[in-house]
């Protein structure tokens, strides 16, 4: 039962950063390969305002919201004013730089070391959230929360007009719209709801090292994005779903474990090949890739 | 000291910019952004060790056995992925992503048969020449004169061929070549059979040096990729003087800072050059803003 407690959680996470994702890629048409340096700044904030400034819960939330949202504000600016393969070797450049820092500044984020023993967070200074069932609530509160956020964000003037910018930028710059103030809400929003899924998972896990954070973790989540499918809510929770319990199926067709790993990121790759083949909207999103 | 680290990042500013010039190859002609070209980086120097430490092939047959399945596995890549996709007339996203699927399952394909860790090719400590107070070891000196010489040969043919006038045409118009006849598929076949080659090349000579293991694609994609921008999308020259560049700008790094800056030294250049100057050091320019 504790099993399935787990997956359920992990569930919960990459429903979180999908869905924010899913504001950029499906609705803005912005392909982020800088997704997972937002999560890890989620994480180490949380950490700083939970070890050290030792606020509860509901502050460290607001912290971490608020210092995603300026961190993604300052790589937002710039990034966005170039287009296309361009924005994503930016938001790529970002990342590298961000997992660089966080990896070789080691007075500040003990690097490679990681930091461990993560407090879990306290809700009204009160209640202490630790524990396998109350981070199941915790979680499926902020992935409920989150996932009815985006809903009404996306069908929302605001969401129209994004759509609209992802189909075609020009006629919503002709209908008087400051289009890149509009992607950089996007951007800043999305990052900010990340954070939240980088505090969740490291209050979760209760030790952060910033391999968890890295390019391979960004392609990762762009990959269940897109698996899922993009331009609705439906389609990253449904990718977030299949990216975690596909390894936990291939584990009971009782493959070695030595091979477990390579094998899962196989599937993934031939679904990702298989998917940008036969169905680029993923597989329950209703945008296809421009 | 300064001498010795500028041969250095000469040295390897060599194979930035062999390994940048074929990942432009592909880019500046198709548009396609090639990601998957990690893999042939990574790829030849397990088929060396396939051939060379498993079978007991001699080095210099084993490394060209090695570039050849190279360039069989780029071609594979054009003929069941890309051209498909072109056909199909998808989206450079779509293109984009297939190719991050095909690193992903080559990677962990290579990384399921011969182990995450790091394999060495040449287990004898290289030699070295020294003049005054600067040391070159063979490998490196190998290195220069190999991708030189494969540079400068690639070059002249391209500024005096046939083929290199077709692929300069290429890279300005696609349709408009197909209208004067041209068979673009053709074309495309032998751009990626020319870019494995590169890739096989850079990836042999410095898996001799330092050895390998499955991930060491990335990173050095990516210093292509920031060569090719530094030195400007459109011109085959860009690539080189951009390798050059972040060579020794790298190695200068280690000199000031230390080697655990060298990525952040790279990709704080990447977006300086994409915010103020996205059309590179002698790009033409374009439509990055």
């Amino acid at each position: 039962m504790n099993y399935i407690f787990h997956i359920v959680i992990m569930i919960n996470i990459y429903i979180i950063l999908c869905v924010s994702t899913n504001l950029l890629v499906g609705m803005t048409n912005l392909l982020s390969l800088g997704q997972a340096a937002f999560y890890g700044i989620g994480a180490y904030i949380a950490v700083l305002s939970l070890m050290i400034l030792n606020l509860p819960m509901i502050p460290t939330i607001l912290l971490v919201m608020i210092g995603t949202a300026i961190a993604s504000l300052l790589i937002a600016y710039p990034s966005l004013r170039l287009k296309g393969d361009y924005f994503v070797l930016a938001t790529l450049g970002f990342q590298l730089i961000f997992f660089t820092i966080l990896y070789n500044w080691v007075s500040v984020t003990r690097g490679p070391y990681g930091i461990p023993g993560i407090p879990s967070p306290k809700l009204f200074g009160i209640i202490s959230i630790s524990g396998l069932i109350p981070f199941l609530i915790l979680s499926s509160i902020f992935s409920v929360l989150i996932v009815f956020i985006f809903f009404k964000l996306v069908h929302s003037p605001f969401g129209r007009v994004l759509k609209g910018i992802r189909d075609d930028e020009i006629a919503v710059l002709s209908l008087g719209r400051n289009v890149t103030s509009f992607k950089i809400w996007a951007f800043v929003i999305s990052s900010a709801f990340i954070g939240i899924g980088g505090f969740i998972y490291a209050t979760y896990v209760s030790y952060i090292d910033p391999t968890s954070f890295n390019l391979d973790e960004a392609i990762f989540i762009l990959a269940a994005l897109l698996i899922g499918g993009t331009g609705n809510i439906k389609g990253p929770v449904v990718g977030a779903v299949f990216v975690v319990v596909l390894p936990e199926l291939l584990r009971f067709v009782g493959f070695p474990d030595s091979v477990a790993a390579n094998l899962r990121q196989i599937v993934y790759g031939l679904t990702l090949i298989i998917l940008m083949r036969y169905r680029p909207q993923g597989l329950a999103g209703d945008y296809k890739l421009q | 000291m300064f001498l010795q680290l500028l041969v250095n990042g000469i040295a390897m500013g060599s194979i930035y910019a062999l390994v940048s010039l074929g990942f432009s190859l592909v880019y500046n002609t198709t548009r396609i952004f090639h990601i998957a070209y990690a893999v042939l980086y990574m790829f030849a120097p397990y088929m060396i060790l396939t051939f060379y430490r498993n079978l007991g092939i001699p080095f210099y047959i084993a490394f060209p056995i090695a570039i050849l399945l190279t360039i069989f596995l780029s071609v594979l890549m054009e003929l069941i992925i890309y051209r498909p996709l072109s056909r199909k007339k998808s989206s450079s996203t779509v293109v984009l992503i297939s190719s991050i699927g095909i690193m992903i399952v080559v990677i962990n394909l290579i990384a399921m048969f011969y182990g995450n860790e790091t394999k060495i090719l040449n287990p004898n400590i290289s030699k070295s020449i020294s003049f005054g107070n600067i040391i070159i070891t063979h490998s490196q000196l190998f290195q220069l004169i190999i991708s030189i010489l494969a540079i400068s040969t690639f070059l002249v043919f391209l500024k005096f061929s046939k083929f290199g006038i077709k692929t300069r045409a290429m890279r300005d118009d696609n349709v408009l070549c197909a209208v004067f006849g041209m068979n673009i598929n053709k074309m495309r076949l032998v751009l990626f059979m020319l870019s494995g080659f590169f890739a096989a090349l850079g990836g042999g000579l410095v898996a001799y040096d330092v050895g390998m293991d499955p991930y060491v694609g990335m990173p050095m994609l990516l210093n292509a990729v920031v060569a090719l921008i530094i030195g400007g999308m459109g011109r085959f020259e860009a690539p080189i003087i951009g390798g050059f560049i972040i060579g020794i700008l790298q190695a200068m790094a280690v000199w000031t800072f230390s080697s655990r800056w060298q990525d952040a030294v790279t990709f704080t250049l990447l977006i300086l050059f994409l915010l103020f100057r996205p059309q590179g050091l002698i790009g033409e320019k374009e439509r990055a803003v």
